[in-house]
């Protein structure tokens, strides 16, 4: 079973890459980036380190994926002028 | 996906994500041992606990120190097992052998990581505090749902954030991980309220004096040790609460930091972009 759900998380690692790379929305490219870092975080865990997991799933997943989109929306903002 | 991509595709991909989520969510029911039954005793830090990795299967079994042909090492040495929990006074303490590694054996080392984070927190803040302020626009709202569901959120995830870089040289976990949940909640109250703004100079305030605080604990242990963050707290027993020494106060330390810092990153660059 957990070789099963390791199977699976590294084909979701794999076709979140691809999306992230090859996406044309900014969006769904940085989402697709968080997605890679849960499944790495779940990868961790089941190779015995809870420690790096746990770090990945906060910063990986949580924090690099919101600040990311933070700065999108930033720059999103300051290059188009007709915004308003 | 790609904008000439067929909608199935996106269909498929999404219908896999969901599926590996739901079997991981459900997998923790069926896979994972109960916690009355782990044997604390076979689990990985047993064996790294001893400091001795290539003979720590043979050191279980024969009670003392062998190589690789069977011939004992060390006579003078009694063999004498740790256990979790009951030993007591051991070289570092902690049941978190990576904690006592990252902590204790290389402390000098995660103060350097300490100033990297700093240094990058503040050229974050120094960069988008240049920019030229304007008066914020009129937006949307969040809904009432979203702003008491981040409020009620955020105390469960400081809590958990507190525990988790408290029982550092316990449980998996420690500093890092634990000041990044905590901001991790602090984002959440900034998504559940619009123009919320923590206490800008508390941050600060609070960032610096846990900084200090880790550099005079390293200072203590000069005074008393004569080593730069050396231990100079009894390790207690292993596995209680109050042991491994000043790993606790260390670990506490970093994660009030780093919590204040990335809350103060995550501030100031949502409050730029909400006043632009």
């Amino acid at each position: 079973m957990i070789t099963l759900f390791s199977t699976l998380l590294v084909i979701l690692i794999v076709a979140g890459g691809f999306v992230s790379i090859f996406s044309k929305k900014l969006l769904s490219s940085v989402i697709s980036m968080g997605l890679v870092s849960l499944g790495v975080s779940g990868l961790f865990f089941f190779l015995q380190a809870p420690d790096v997991a746990i770090t990945e799933a906060a910063i990986g997943a949580g924090l690099s994926t919101a600040i990311f989109i933070i700065a999108m929306k930033k720059i999103q903002k300051g290059g188009t002028s007709d915004d308003e | 996906m790609m904008s000439d991509t067929p909608e199935i595709v996106k269909k498929v991909f999404a219908i896999f994500v969901v599926g590996v989520l739901i079997i991981g969510f459900f997998m923790v029911f069926t896979q994972m041992p109960k916690g009355n039954e782990v044997n604390v005793n076979n689990t990985v830090s047993r064996f790294y606990v001893m400091k001795d990795v290539d003979q720590a299967t043979q050191m279980l079994d024969k009670g003392t120190y062998f190589n690789k042909d069977m011939v004992p090492l060390r006579n003078d040495v009694p063999y004498t097992p740790i256990t979790f929990g009951k030993s007591e006074n051991l070289e570092d303490g902690a049941a978190n052998v990576v904690t006592s590694i990252v902590v204790d054996y290389r402390g000098f080392d995660t103060l350097g990581e300490v100033t990297v984070l700093f240094l990058a927190a503040s050229g974050v803040m120094l960069v988008l505090h240049g920019e030229k302020r304007k008066v914020p626009k009129k937006k949307i709202a969040p809904s009432e749902i979203m702003y008491v569901g981040t409020r009620i959120a955020f105390s469960v995830i400081f809590l958990f954030g507190i525990y988790v870089f408290i029982h550092g040289h316990l449980t998996p976990g420690g500093g890092f991980p634990g000041g990044a949940i905590i901001a991790s909640g602090i984002l959440g109250l900034f998504l559940g309220r619009q123009g919320y703004s923590p206490n800008k100079a508390g941050l600060t305030v609070f960032e610096s004096l846990s900084g200090m605080a880790y550099a005079i604990i390293g200072i203590i242990g000069l005074v008393a040790e004569k080593s730069f963050l050396a231990n100079f707290l009894p390790t207690g027993t292993i596995g209680n609460l109050f042991s491994a020494g000043f790993i606790a106060l260390i670990y506490i330390a970093i994660g009030m930091k780093v919590g204040s810092e990335l809350s103060a990153v995550t501030n100031a660059m949502i409050v730029d972009t909400e006043e632009d």
